[in-house]
């Protein structure tokens, strides 16, 4: 079925059930664009990380069994507890949601695919390239060690000085660039994918949880992203951000970590918290107690997680104003998650339950996760956060909540969609050894830690002396640890039987609630033979049993499908573009030139990525269900994300101002009638711009190519504007590594010019192709998200000319 | 028989090419606009570039830069990138992500130094 080069696969559904042939091979899963694919990739590529991040946890509870115990090094130790926390959180648990993203979105939204199916692999290359790159450390013997909150000036080449936290920092930036992508892509999918009938207070909790942690995703990243860009210039180019004798501030790093940071707990839970909301009305026969004001709950938290980052921080000293501010804040989220928690409680209550593995998770997970939150209330008041920071006490809150919260739904979810994937069953024999070893180890290791940080034993030491009377608690923590090593080991025993039985699982094994158990178990490469009707909320099972008085609801006839069963052909770009910047990584630490053929490879490949379907007619059509163009809405996503990343960079050059402790100063060096006229120069630009989408939209191909060229010449003398004044600049003894406004200065209208030059190239590639006779009137959608890239670079500009040069 | 009319998720009725019409790039404002808005803008950072100079100015210089600043935005993002005339679902994404950015932007600048908002 999947020919390559051919633009798109046809597949027939056959007779109902029957499963339409699937490509087979390695090269069909490297080239795969399938949601459901991608899904068993992300899960697998997770799971082995999963692995990973667990042996270094044991290593570490080895070490801390006994006092005094030398069974690594300090140094090892420290390398251990950093990948151990950026292997979970950034392989392990967020690429585990995205497999469930990936494989159920689609299908529990009635859709055949994602928005960006070829995005979507370039998400999952981009991700496996970062991972891979940050473990590869362990191979030349430097494996990042300053925690995976990465503290300067920890970090700063002056402490740090090998390649160790280089690997982390480059690897944390392409993680977070194959995040961003997935989250426009999910965003695009969820909004704009929606057969007819599936409003949003229809969607499953799942999905809507999903959506809200994209959200997050493309407004949090971006923060950590300007501080680990910071980070990159201070340790490779000499730049000031972090150095304190310059006038640099510390904080600056903790406050655009934990931007993000703590949004990124959400990220972490929030699918888990979705995957439970699915799983407790299945197995109780009974509708989600509240389930719209359980979808408010998550939005909420997802809302205030944005403005609590700071109680990460109470122990630096920001003042009683801010500490209240950010105390009040955290309590505040206690309010929808314990909302959350009281739903599903009642949904249980009263319920015909089944109690499968799958439900033992999810009770699991709301007695666990509740008392990660009760001891997270704890630390939001600042007096006795002070008394458990950076004690095991903090170890224990988080564990309880990204095991307990996030590790156990993940399960749950695992045994509830095990059938639907792959077609057999899970044993629940096995299954419930699995769930009572961890549950038992998982509270053996991580209880006694609450009362071990109680005692004063620090986060993050590589041994202890004998006398302190942590001792015992520590063997009993080690104890619970291989417990939870086994009970991992018991799960992959079950997997691995289950995979080697034959498909026993029939289309909706757990007589559920929601479209994917509506089509066969493993599904089809098509998802559904016909776009499936929706009847309200749990909408297959209204259509299975009618609503609560059992009246069925007269059958609709299947939606309208603009593109039939067409499924997207494979393409080989996406994994070319994740090698360029594999390459391009591994020459950033050791060579120029390998670094430049990556960037090439990239560049190429995303030209190569982006015409792949210029003139494929069933690409022209991506009108989605809220009337908007699947690019259109995307590119608005992505500008969403722009608004924070260059929002944190425009702060940080305001915090700094009059920062330098030595010149040139900002008044003695900027040139404002140049300046003044380079951005009228870009002001202009948009004009003609929005010109050019008007001539194309009218069909005057001449006008479309005099515009755009007028476009992309006003860009490159913007540019030129630009070149001038750096040179001027450096001519005066102002650089990069000079002082803070040097450093703030040259970053930030830096990216700004990248922005321009990247949008240059973009409208050139639109004027060649109208040049050749390759865009006309069907294209206007294409000039039009070149123009709304464009004119976002000239808003990002207008708040720079005021802040910048402008206001005194 | 006539076909059924396409609804999108939202129940509104669609066109042929799938589009609800407010987001058809027709809808968006006339070329005489595009121009009009063209010249709005350059007057507003002449008059940025000037009040740097006017003494008379100083006391109220920096609001008075943040307003035209604000304008100036305002009118590129409604009117070319069309958010005035295009879809609502796009408003709320971007005007709620600048909504939050601008405020954590406002803290980050006030966290970490001797500002009013947060003093130490």
């Amino acid at each position: 079925m999947a020919t390559r080069g051919a633009a798109f696969q046809h597949a027939v559904p056959t007779a109902a059930g029957a499963h339409a042939p699937a490509a087979t091979g390695v090269w069909s899963w490297i080239t795969t664009v399938d949601h459901k694919r991608i899904g068993i990739l992300y899960g697998i590529s997770a799971f082995v990380f999963f692995l990973i991040g667990g042996i270094e946890a044991l290593i570490i509870r080895l070490q801390l069994a006994t006092p005094g115990a030398h069974v690594v090094s300090a140094e090892t130790f420290n390398a251990l507890f950093t990948m151990h926390g950026t292997t979970m959180v950034f392989l392990a648990v967020m690429p585990f949601n995205a497999a469930f993203m990936n494989y159920m979105l689609p299908l529990m939204i009635g859709a055949r695919d994602v928005a960006f199916p070829r995005l979507n692999a370039l998400s999952f290359w981009i991700f496996l390239i970062g991972g891979l790159f940050v473990n590869a450390s362990f191979l030349v013997g430097t494996p990042p060690d300053g925690g995976w909150f990465g503290y300067t000036s920890l970090t700063l080449r002056q402490f740090s000085p090998g390649p160790a936290v280089d690997f982390w920092v480059i690897s944390l930036q392409v993680l977070g660039a194959s995040s961003v992508i997935a989250a426009v892509n999910f965003i695009v999918t969820i909004l704009n994918m929606r057969p007819p009938g599936m409003t949003l207070m229809r969607m499953p909790v799942f999905v809507w949880m999903s959506l809200v942690v994209q959200f997050l995703i493309v407004l949090a990243f971006p923060a950590v992203t300007v501080g680990l860009i910071f980070l990159t210039f201070d340790r490779f180019f000499g730049t000031r951000f972090y150095d304190v004798l310059a006038g640099g501030d510390l904080h600056l790093w903790q406050h655009l970590f934990w931007i993000f940071g703590h949004p990124e707990v959400y990220i972490l839970v929030l699918p888990a918290l979705g995957i439970v909301s699915e799983v407790l009305p299945v197995f109780a026969r009974k509708p989600l107690f509240g389930a719209p004001v359980v979808i408010y709950s998550g939005v909420l938290i997802g809302f205030f997680g944005f403005g609590v980052w700071s109680h990460h921080m109470f122990a630096v000293g920001m003042g009683p104003v801010a500490d209240a501010a950010f105390s009040v804040g955290t309590m505040l989220i206690a309010i929808p998650t314990g909302v959350k928690i009281f739903n599903w409680l009642a949904t249980l209550w009263g319920g015909t339950l089944r109690p499968t593995v799958a439900l033992h998770f999810a009770v699991g997970l709301i007695a666990l996760f509740t008392l990660g939150g009760l001891s997270g209330i704890m630390h939001a008041s600042p007096p006795i956060d002070l008394q458990q920071t950076d004690t095991y006490f903090v170890v224990a809150h988080f564990h309880y909540v990204l095991i307990g919260g996030a590790l156990f739904g993940l399960f749950s979810g695992a045994y509830y969609w095990w059938p639907k994937i792959t077609g057999r069953f899970l044993s629940e024999g096995l299954g419930r050894l699995h769930f009572w070893l961890l549950f038992v180890a998982f509270n053996l290791t991580f209880f006694p830690q609450h009362y071990l940080g109680a005692i004063g034993m620090p986060r993050r030491i590589y041994t202890y002396q004998t006398g302190m009377g942590w001792d015992g608690w520590n063997m009993v923590s080690t104890i619970g640890a291989f417990g939870i090593g086994l009970a991992v080991f018991v799960f992959l025993v079950n997997a691995a039987r289950s995979l080697r039985g034959p498909r026993t699982a029939p289309n909706d094994p757990w007589d559920a609630r929601t479209l994917e158990w509506r089509t066969s178990s493993p599904p089809p490469p098509y998802d559904f033979e016909t776009i499936p009707p929706v009847y309200g909320r749990d909408t297959f099972w209204r259509e299975k049993y009618g609503d609560r008085r059992g009246r069925k609801p007269v059958p609709l006839p299947p939606a309208p499908d603009p593109h039939g069963t067409h499924l997207p052909a494979p393409s080989t770009w996406p994994i070319v573009m994740g090698l360029g910047i594999g390459l391009g990584a591994v020459g950033a630490l050791t060579s120029l030139a390998l670094l430049i053929v990556g960037a090439l490879i990239l560049v190429l490949g995303a030209f190569s990525f982006a015409l792949e379907h210029h003139r494929n007619p069933m690409h022209e059509h991506q009108v989605g269900s809220i009337g908007l163009d699947h690019r259109k809405l995307g590119i608005w996503t992505f500008l969403a994300s722009e608004c924070m990343f260059f929002g944190s960079l425009i702060a940080t050059y305001m915090a700094y101002r009059g920062k330098s402790v030595v010149g040139p100063y900002p008044h003695e060096i900027l040139n404002l009638p140049l300046t003044t006229v380079s951005t009228f120069d870009l002001l202009m630009s948009s004009l003609l711009m929005v010109l050019a989408l008007d001539a194309i939209t009218r069909g005057d191909l001449a006008k479309t190519r005099l515009w755009l060229a007028g476009t992309a010449l006003f860009g490159l003398i913007f540019l030129g504007f630009q070149v001038y004044e750096f040179a001027s600049f450096v001519h005066e003894g102002l650089t990069l590594q000079q002082n803070l406004f040097g450093s703030t200065f040259f970053v930030l209208t830096g990216f700004h010019g990248g922005h321009v030059t990247i949008g240059v190239a973009w409208l050139l590639t639109l004027w060649i192709m109208a040049l050749r006779g390759r865009l006309d009137r069907r294209d206007a959608v294409k000039v039009e998200i070149a123009g709304l890239y464009w004119h976002f670079v000239d808003i990002v500009w207008i708040v720079i000319f005021t802040l910048i040069y402008l206001v005194p | 028989m006539s076909q059924p009319r396409p609804q999108a998720a939202h129940g509104r009725p669609t066109n042929q090419t799938g589009q609800t019409g407010h987001g058809d790039p027709a809808g968006h404002a006339s070329v005489t606009m595009y121009l009009q808005i063209a010249v709005i803008l350059g007057i507003i950072t002449a008059l940025e570039f000037g009040s740097i100079y006017i003494r008379q100015l100083t006391p109220i210089l920096v609001p008075l830069l943040l307003v035209m600043s604000a304008a100036k935005f305002s009118l590129v993002v409604l009117f070319f990138m069309h958010l005035r005339y295009d879809s609502r679902v796009l408003s709320v994404i971007f005007t709620g992500s600048l909504l939050i950015a601008t405020v954590v932007v406002l803290a980050l600048v006030t966290l970490p130094g001797d500002f009013l908002l947060f003093s130490r």
